[in-house]
């Protein structure tokens, strides 16, 4: 359907706080507590289960009519005093929801009350965010609540202020508990697995192994002790150029910590400017491990190489994740006819054009930004691309017109697997590319399959022979 | 005064709402009342209640007025099928910004009507009101009503403001937003028997299992509400002679006023289990009192229990004595599950609802075994530990329970929205079986919390006797030591993880 101007159809977005509360479990210890009507925290449970196939706990103030016309501060501190009491967080997230945000609460005076009359002990932290959902989206709603995290834990003097000649990583966008891992694992190999800080840090806490225990707040995420000293860091990546890290900003400018944004790691040359810059900073040569991936990736890609080429796709998802996607498409060979980011960000086309540019000036793309599925859609059935690569909501599009589906990103709800999905590094960009090669190739076998006969001797028995053969 | 033991340990708010039922002793159980802040309740909100009651309207446009994150965690959300238009699993929203919430956002959704009514055609429009709107005070009736006028078709509003209440009130929202329609066109009568299907939102195409049974019957269904209906078979409903209520929750209201409006009887009934679909079958026989269909009620009914059996049986005795939690958003379906259970030789050791009413307790109460516990508005950490105190082999719940009982090692079935299997009538009743036998009998759970032990004898011997690594810290034998500690992690390990 085109030309609205007034409704959303089909939303490519979910609403800030959902972000914030992927940020807040990529800390250790920590839960958040929404504040607003209880369906809100209930709805999010419920997406991110789907997604990652974990129990998700997230706490409501469970607003009521009385609270949404008389304030909420007696529900939030209700709320926050009932979470300490049933999970003893060390570290509590409080993101706002659209109806907290219009009844007016002053949610950190009603936090500095709620510490003085419970005479809160100062080793539980709590954080406030302001995340209305009528503003921007869950990617903004992931940036406020680590930018908060950053500036809570390193605001008060510890007078521990030794320099730790660490390397900060900040994302400023989800990615999966595998990418996490792998992330992790390229830090660890080229800088020595002590020297650097990862926020947030989702690999345990959305993907935990099964013990045998039920844990009430799952172990991992980033440690406390690590994001305090992050102010103590020799320099800071942040990981994602499309949006503002606010984080990064903060660190640099309060910390002097002098930072660099790099594109998400996916495909070969994202990955290689993450691994230059790790050596630039280590002082080292390439890891002999990374260059063997490296060459074993574009072995992969010479392998693929005729299969993919060509191949037109349509990308959508969060920005940066798209942008990945894009970079790793363009060096494959494969040709891009729409980039479609699900919410706006200052700097997403413009990068987006510049790879372009950079691999295949030709390429005719268009570059969509916070639109909805609908107009995904529209702008589908226009350019005729082969392929879909993006989220599950993109299902919808991909089985009316009967292209296939790739399925990355957030969310992922109708399969298993995606928080084991890779995409980083040079192993990420392996696995992308195999799957894409091979949906690729299932399509053109699908549709060989009407040329195709049968070999003579699979020709299914007819039933004499069948009993000729029994006897 | 309530006789409520302490079943476990939690907010001591909570704790009228947890009870061990015990024989000749009459426990009140605290239900109906709105979440505590912080509990971590596992309920949703008023909007949640209107948007699953009144979603399943296959060709209606439903529009949420409300930021845009309430569309998105509903869109497609149930899996409710349609034999005919999809419409219902397209998610629309007026996507509120800032500045409708400033200024207001009725021009918004007046022209979002407007603008959708002409893109799709619909025959109706049902508006929901999400937390926002109340506050901000559009004025949701109006602009419906000014809407309507324009756009020449029923456009709905769905009062369902989420702090206003609970999940039960967005079932009332979508109660009086169904009572618009109903009554608005002249059914086409095609049988002397008719009745309305309530309460039945044709998960995986549940309704679709049942609606033959009656029309074997002699008997015209005129809608079933609100699974497969559409605009015009819900606007006819009033041409019904009986309403057989199933989700009584979210459907009673509207019987009742169905009842006094057209004076039309409803009869609760269920369509799970051998015996509650015999029991259905049967009520409406009686009610028409037609010898005739009677003895075709009672053929359905030997000749379906007889087709069945054999492989009920052949389950039955691999589940019999294995034990059942029930976390149900309603009462209804958690009454129906305990006599299911029965019929496949499991017993219910814990059962519990989102939105139970004191009645529906008292009735669960009557049907449970002493020492079974009862539960409203349970959450993750009580659901954990009545699972680990009263050791249940099996969950039935749905998505956010899911990977809760399987934390604790516990087999799971999704009696919720993501089924994608009828369990209704008498093939579903076969499906759930086989979906009970799947998750118990899977060998998953023998591997389940287990840890991989070093070898203390390997089968090859290094040529010096002494291991590749000498300097191996633990010992032999005190590798044999901690094998043997490890070996059974279950019960007492979950004990003190979830204390």
């Amino acid at each position: 359907m085109t030309e609205r101007n007034y409704s959303t159809v089909n939303p490519c977005i979910m609403c800030q706080p959902i972000g914030s509360v992927i940020a807040f479990k990529g800390i250790e210890d920590s839960m958040v507590l929404l504040h607003g009507s209880q369906g809100c925290s209930t709805y999010m449970r419920l997406h991110l289960a789907h997604h990652f196939q974990e129990p998700v706990d997230i706490g409501s103030s469970s607003l009521s009519e009385k609270g949404a016309v008389y304030g909420g501060s007696e529900n939030l501190k209700k709320g926050l005093k009932n979470l300490i009491l049933r999970y003893n967080p060390k570290v509590i997230g409080v993101s706002t929801t659209c109806l907290a945000e219009t009844i007016g609460d002053d949610i950190g005076s009603i936090i500095a009350d709620f510490r003085e009359e419970e005479d809160l002990a100062d080793e539980i932290m709590i954080i406030p965010v302001p995340t209305p959902s009528y503003e921007d989206s869950h990617n903004s709603g992931y940036i406020k609540a680590v930018e908060a995290i950053v500036k809570q834990f390193t605001i008060h003097e510890s007078g521990n202020e030794i320099f730790n000649n660490k390397l900060n990583v900040v994302l400023s966008e989800n990615i999966s508990p595998e990418d996490t891992r792998e992330l992790k694992k390229i830090l660890s190999d080229t800088l020595g697995s002590n020297s650097f800080i990862l926020l947030p840090d989702i690999s345990e806490t959305f993907d935990a192994p099964m013990t045998g225990k039920l844990q009430k707040i799952f172990p991992g995420g980033t440690t406390h002790s690590d994001i305090a000293d992050m102010k103590n860091s020799a320099a800071t990546i942040g990981l994602g150029i499309t949006n503002n890290n606010k984080a990064v900003s903060y660190l640099d400018k309060t910390f002097e910590i002098p930072s660099h944004n790099l594109p998400l790691p996916i495909g070969l040359e994202y990955t290689d400017r993450l691994l230059t810059e790790l050596s630039g900073i280590a002082g080292t040569d390439i890891h002999e491990d990374y260059q063997k991936e490296r060459g074993r990736l574009i072995d992969a890609m010479v392998d693929a190489h005729k299969y993919v080429y060509g191949t037109k796709v349509a990308i959508y998802g969060d920005p940066n994740n798209v942008l990945g996607i894009l970079s790793l498409a363009l060096e494959n060979g494969m040709h891009p006819l729409l980039v479609v980011a699900s919410s706006k960000s200052p700097r997403f086309a413009e990068y987006a054009m510049e790879r372009v540019r950079q691999v295949k000036p030709d390429c005719d793309v268009t570059v969509l930004e916070d639109v909805d599925f609908d107009a995904f859609n529209d702008a589908v059935k226009k350019a005729k691309p082969e392929m879909l690569i993006g989220n599950s909501n993109g299902k919808y599009i991909s089985k009316d017109i009967g292209i296939p589906l790739v399925r990355i990103g957030f969310p992922i709800h109708d399969r298993v697997g995606a928080q084991r999905m890779l995409a980083i590094g040079y192993r990420g960009a392996m696995e992308m590319l195999d799957r894409i090669t091979n949906t690729i190739l299932e399509a053109q076998e699908e549709k060989l399959a009407a040329k195709w006969s049968e070999p003579e001797s699979y020709v299914p028995l007819g039933e004499d022979s069948f009993h000729s053969a029994e006897a | 005064m309530p006789d409520i033991t302490s079943v476990i340990s939690t907010l001591d708010e909570r704790q009228p709402y947890i009870a061990l039922k015990q024989a000749k002793k009459s426990s009140e159980l605290a239900c109906d009342n709105t979440s505590i802040a912080g509990s971590m309740s596992q309920r949703a909100c008023v909007y949640s209640g209107a948007r699953v009651a009144l979603n399943p309207v296959t060709d209606a446009i439903h529009l949420v007025h409300g930021p845009i994150g309430c569309a998105s965690y509903t869109w497609d959300i149930r899996g409710s099928l349609s034999s005919d238009k999809e419409t219902f699993r397209t998610s629309f929203s007026t996507d509120m910004k800032e500045l409708d919430v400033v200024f207001g956002g009725e021009k918004k959704l007046s022209k979002s009507i407007e603008e959708l009514a002409k893109l799709y055609n619909p025959p109706v429009i049902f508006v929901y009101s999400t937390c926002i709107v109340g506050i901000i005070g559009d004025d949701l009736l109006a602009v419906c009503k000014e809407a309507s006028e324009k756009v020449g078709i029923p456009v709905l509003p769905v009062q369902s403001e989420e702090f206003k209440g609970t999940k039960s009130d967005g079932y009332k929202a979508a109660c009086n937003a169904l009572m618009q329609l109903i009554g608005t066109k002249e059914p086409e009568i095609t049988s002397e028997y008719r009745i309305n299907i309530l309460g039945d939102y044709n998960v995986a195409g549940d309704v679709w299992l049942v609606k033959p049974l009656f029309e074997k019957m002699g008997i015209q269904v005129i809608t079933s509400m609100t699974g497969d209906a559409t605009a015009d078979s819900i606007s006819k409903a009033h041409g019904a002679q009986l309403n057989l209520v199933q989700c009584s929750g979210s459907m009673t209201y509207l019987a009742k006023w169905m009842d006094k409006e057209y004076g039309i009887p409803f009869r609760k009934v269920s369509y799970f289990g051998i015996e509650d679909i015999a029991i259905a079958l049967k009520t409406v026989a009686e009610f028409f009192d037609s010898e005739e269909m009677k003895k075709i009620a009672e053929g359905i009914i030997e000749q379906e229990t007889k087709r069945i059996m054999p492989e009920i049986e052949t389950i039955r005795n691999k589940l019999r004595g294995k034990t059942a939690a029930i976390y149900m958003g309603g009462a209804a379906k958690a009454l129906t599950l305990i006599k299911g259970f029965r019929e496949l030789g499991m017993e219910v050791v814990i059962i519990g609802t989102q939105t139970g009413k004191r009645d529906d307790y008292r009735q669960i109460s009557y049907q449970v075994k002493d020492g079974t516990v009862i539960v409203d508005d349970a959450n993750p950490l009580e659901l954990a530990d009545l699972i680990v105190k009263q050791k249940a082999d099996l969950m039935v719940a749905g998505v956010k329970e899911r990977f809760l009982a399987y934390k604790l090692g516990v087999a799971f079935c999704d009696f919720n929205h993501d089924r994608v299997i009828e369990f209704e009538g008498y093939d579903g009743f076969l499906n759930f079986a086989r979906e009970l036998d799947s998750s118990i009998s899977s060998p998953v759970w023998k591997v389940y919390g287990s840890k991989l032990k070093p070898a203390v004898d390997a089968s090859i011997r290094t040529k010096n006797d002494s291991g590749l690594k000498p300097q191996h810290k633990t010992k032999p034998e005190e590798m044999k030591k901690e094998r043997d500690n490890m070996h059974d992690v279950n019960a007492t390990a979950l004990q003190e993880s979830v204390a």
